[in-house]
Formats: C-alpha cells, structure tokens, sequence
C-alpha cells in the first residue's frame, strides 16, 4: 500500500537502458507481490506447477529480470525482515483486505463472473515463506545477490542509494522516498502493456525516476519535513494518517507550520499518533550488513532444472530467454570503471 | 567572471559538440586561464572523452577565474551548425546563466541559450599501460573501421612487431584487414608486447565520424584485454582523447 506522495512528485519517464550498468536495489517483496497480482490467469488464477503449487513469482522474477539482465543492469533484491511493531495495524488492515477478496472472489467464480474473478483475485496475493525461499533460489541461479534486511527492505534499499552502494531503489511505494533514497524508480519490474482493472484496456507503462532532493527543491522542505507530510497522510506506520488530510493539506500545513508539533488546531489528533517513533523509523533506518553483495554468472543448467525440471516451465520459452540473455552478454562491453 | 572565446570558423566548436554527442546530451565544461577542457562518459561508462582545447587554440581568450557551465549538446550544437566555414563564432557567458553565442560574416546573429546546472562530480581517467602503439591517418581509421563493419559490429585489433591486423566476425562472416610499414595510410607502429582485443564497432565508427573528418593522424594505444585510447590532434583545438572499454567477451 504504502504511502500517497503522487500529488507531490514529478516523475521522469526514463527508458531502462538508461539504467544500463547501474545497480539498483529492488525492494523483494513488493516486487513479488506485483508478480502474485499481475500473473494471472483469465479468471484471476495464479500459475501453478502440475502439483498446483504456485509459480507466478517465478515467472514474473524469471522473465523480468532476464530481461533487465539482458539490458546490464546491476540488481539486488532486498527481502524484508522483521516488520516494526508499529505496522501491525497495516498488516492487520491488509490480512482483512485480503480475507474479504478471497471471498468476493470464490463468490465470483462460483457465479461465472469472470471478469470480477479476476479483479478480486489480484488482491488475494499471499506471499509465503516457501516463495520467498523459491524466490532467493531462482535470483541466486541468475546470479542476483540478495540481501536480507533486519526490518524493512525499502529502508535497506535505500540506505544503499545513500551510501552510494546503489544508484537506486526500485519499488511501487514512495516510502522509499521517507527513507532517504537518493532516487526512486517505479514500474521497473511492471513496464510493458499493463491490463487496466475492469476495462478491457492495455496502457502501456514506463518505468519513471523520482529523485529525492527534486522532491525536496520542488516543494522547498526539508526531509524531516517531508516526512512530517508522509505522517500527516499516513504511512505503513500510522495508516490513517489524520482524518481529512490529503497530500495537498498536508503540504499546505506542513509549509506554513514547519512542523507538526507547530499545528495547534490539530493539536488533539496528532498526539493520538506516535509521531516520533515513525519520525525515527524514517530519519534513522537500519544500517542493512552489506559486505557481501557479489554477482555471479548465471548458472544455465541449474535455471533450467529448477523451473523446468521442478516447476514444470516451457522449456523451450525458458530456454529461449536465456539464449537471449547470453547473447546480450556475449556482445556486452566492459565498464572503464574497472579502470579507475 | 568573464568568459569569451573566439574562433576563425564554426568548424572546431562543431567537432567538438559532435563529439561530445556520441557519447552524451548534456555537457559540463570547464574553463579556467589556461584553456577549455571537457570530461565525459556515456551512461553505460564504456566510454569517455576528454578533450584539452588551450587557451592559444582560439583566436581570442578571455576568461579569469575557474568556471564550469552545462549545456544540453544538441541545442547547443543546433546553433553552432547556423555557421558557415568562415564566419566567426564569439561564445561567452552572458547574465542569467545564458550561454551568448555571436556568429559574425556579412550579418551578425546573435542567440542566447540557457544554461544547464552541470555536473558537479569530476570523471576520473583510466589508469593505463599501452603495450601498443600505432599510427594511422584517421581517413584509413575510417575506412578499416567502415570494412570491418561490413560484416560485424565489433572489431579486434590483433598488433605484432611490424604490423596490425584488424578482425570481425558477424553471422555472415569475416573481415580480415592487414596493415604493415608498407601499406598507406599506416605512419608508426611500436609494439612493446603482441596485444590483441575487441571493441564496439559503433561507438568508435560514430566517435571517427565526428572527429577524423577533420583529417590528421590518430594515435590508437591498447593492451590485450584492456581499454583503448585514440588521440586526436586537430587544429585549433588541441587533443582529444577517446577511451573505450573492451568487450566483455573476446
């Protein structure tokens, strides 16, 4: 869910090769759930291995990222840890979301509405222990390092675009943004034709940059202020935000109060929300362990086995793009960098 | 802070836009008392130029202090092409942050670009032992680079004692060139090892292009499985130095 900055930032559509051997640290898990969502069937079905065990994560972290791969750009996947106490509100709020979807959508199959099937179905997504297992499996054989945050991987994430480990953080939510990411991109993973829900529609979707100190200069605030806004609409950390509080209010009052202590008509609902937990959430994030990030070659045979062997993949669609990725490869030229 | 340069024709300032545009679509310069100096990579950091255009290079000079201005390439170079061989181009920092260019010959024009916030960083070079040295007229560069692509997108320059062979292999093919002391176009030749590597085809026909037009000798340096370097020198502006990295896989 995270965050509604969209109001606020102004995004440049960028084309991937741009981003051509630049390391980006995606956020794992939103990833993988836009895979479970997107990854559908007719009727809102995930894929499934002839066992019926689910495969759309790995068909989403296959195909795209051979097709990242093949343009060299440099990933890390960041999983996520523990969650903070404070997001159990969210993640209790999701479970419910996801419980009444599963029922509007057994309901809608049971009655023949596809269509609805499919829309609810995409807000069914569970991502279990066993895909996030699978999901490390499938980016280790293509040679992706991963890195496993104490907490949130989009804090994790980003503290490697600041400490210049990456260029940056890939993820749908703009909390990465809070947490100090020198640059966002969005839609890296979902770029291409994309269904418009309910319509029978294709829009077309390019991945765009949002970068952090534009964001601050556009609107002329600090970080801390930023942040101020991010707690006012609501974060992952205080869901509701303030009642009646949309990004354009809460930039209004932010700028003019400077901060939220300083709102006196709000006085009463501000202190309902532990504001300085949050704060500290975002202005000092956890330092993720990063002394191991190492690329490996893509191990062929290994991608082929698991997929097709295991998880009962086209083996000639799969065999095809590695074919495309090694060819890439192959015609690839070095970085001067090794040089410097 | 003043900064007015002067050239007899719009030719340099197109060599170098045209240049600098192979690689990328915004330029910071710097200019200091000495001269005008630009460093850039593309994107992908396979290649860089690096480009030394003193000071006596230009047929008037001023500037007194340290400076760097962006420019997005192809405006500026938009307007640089408005001049004919002969006319006299001015290009000055005037207010604003508006870069002045005054292209002068029998009607004056004047245009005023805005400037672009520049790059902050400064790009390292390359840190590089040559093992090979070799001299060739940049019109026969061209060409061998031309027949080489032909059949391939990429070209391995292969050096012995005496000579350079120059190969490419695509799904049609192969391409074999010699050049020894006895063919045209070959000036000088020094090899301290054999060296053999390969290179992308595309950017160093398009950095020909923009630069051996202007004639001259190029001075092309490599080690095996290491960068390369050509050197330019053209005149009225000075040197211009283009690396470029190996391909991944030989």
């Amino acid at each position: 869910m995270g965050l509604d900055l969209k109001l606020l930032v102004s995004p440049r559509p960028i084309f991937t090769t741009e981003l051509s051997s630049r390391v980006i640290a995606v956020d794992a898990y939103n990833t993988i759930y836009q895979f479970l969502s997107t990854i559908r069937g007719q009727t809102g079905e995930l894929l499934t291995d002839n066992k019926g065990n689910i495969t759309s994560h790995l068909s989403g972290l296959f195909y795209r990222n051979i097709n990242l791969l093949a343009e060299n750009l440099r990933l890390i996947y960041v999983f996520d840890g523990k969650p903070h106490h404070l997001k159990s509100k969210e993640i209790e709020r999701r479970k419910r979301i996801k419980q009444e979807a599963v029922e509007k959508y057994q309901e809608a199959i049971t009655e023949g509405r596809f269509e609805d099937a499919r829309k609810f179905g995409q807000a069914t997504s569970v991502l279990t222990q066993t895909m996030a297992e699978e999901s490390k499996r499938i980016l280790a054989l293509l040679g992706i390092p991963v890195i496993q945050a104490q907490s949130e991987g989009e804090a994790a994430a980003a503290y490697l675009t600041k400490s210049d480990n990456a260029f940056c953080a890939a993820s749908q939510d703009y909390d990465s943004i809070l947490f100090g990411a020198k640059r966002l991109v969005r839609n890296l993973t979902i770029s291409g034709k994309r269904k418009v829900p309910n319509r029978n529609l294709y829009l077309d979707i390019q991945p765009e940059i949002i970068k952090h100190v534009d964001v601050l200069d556009k609107m002329g605030l600090t970080h801390e202020q930023l942040v101020d806004i991010g707690i006012l609409i609501g974060t992952d950390f205080n869901p509701e935000g303030v009642a009646g509080i949309g990004p354009k209010t809460a930039l209004k009052l932010i700028r003019e109060f400077g901060k939220l202590e300083n709102i006196d008509k709000m006085k009463d609902k501000i202190v309902q929300i532990p504001y300085q937990d949050i704060r500290d959430i975002f202005l000092n994030p956890e330092v993720p362990k990063i002394n191991n990030i190492e690329y490996t070659d893509v191990d062929y045979s290994n991608v082929v086995d698991f997929l097709c062997g295991e998880k009962d993949f086209s083996r000639e669609r799969v065999t095809a793009a590695l074919d495309r990725l090694k060819k890439s490869i192959s015609s690839r030229n070095q970085s001067l960098e090794n040089w410097f | 802070m003043t900064f007015s340069v002067s050239t007899n024709s719009p030719d340099e300032w197109k060599v170098v836009t045209s240049a600098i545009s192979t690689l990328v679509d915004e330029a910071t310069f710097e200019a200091n008392v000495e001269g005008l100096l630009f460093r850039g990579m593309d994107p992908s950091h396979v290649a860089l130029i690096d480009i030394h255009w003193p000071n006596s290079a230009f047929q008037k000079f001023q500037c007194n202090d340290s400076i760097k201005f962006g420019v997005r390439i192809d405006e500026f170079s938009k307007l640089i092409r408005r001049g004919d061989k002969k006319d006299t181009v001015e290009v000055s920092i005037g207010e604003n942050s508006t870069l002045v260019i005054r292209i002068k010959n029998g009607y004056s024009r004047e245009y005023k670009m805005r400037l672009i916030e520049g790059s902050s960083g400064s790009t390292p070079l390359p840190k590089l032992n040559f093992n090979s040295r070799v001299v060739l007229s940049s019109s026969t560069l061209d060409r061998v680079f031309s027949d080489i692509q032909v059949v391939s997108e990429y070209i391995t320059l292969g050096s012995e004692q005496t000579k350079i062979v120059f190969t490419g292999k695509g799904d049609s093919g192969e391409a074999n060139i010699t050049l020894d002391q006895s063919s045209e176009g070959l000036e000088d030749i020094a090899v301290k090892e054999s060296s053999s590597a390969t290179y992308s085809l595309d950017y160093l026909s398009r950095m020909i292009k923009a630069i051996g037009s202007t004639g001259g000798s190029v001075i092309a340096e490599y080690s095996t499985k290491m960068p390369l370097r050509l050197e330019f020198r053209v005149a009225n502006i000075g040197r211009i130095h283009f690396y470029l990295a190996p391909r991944v896989q030989d």
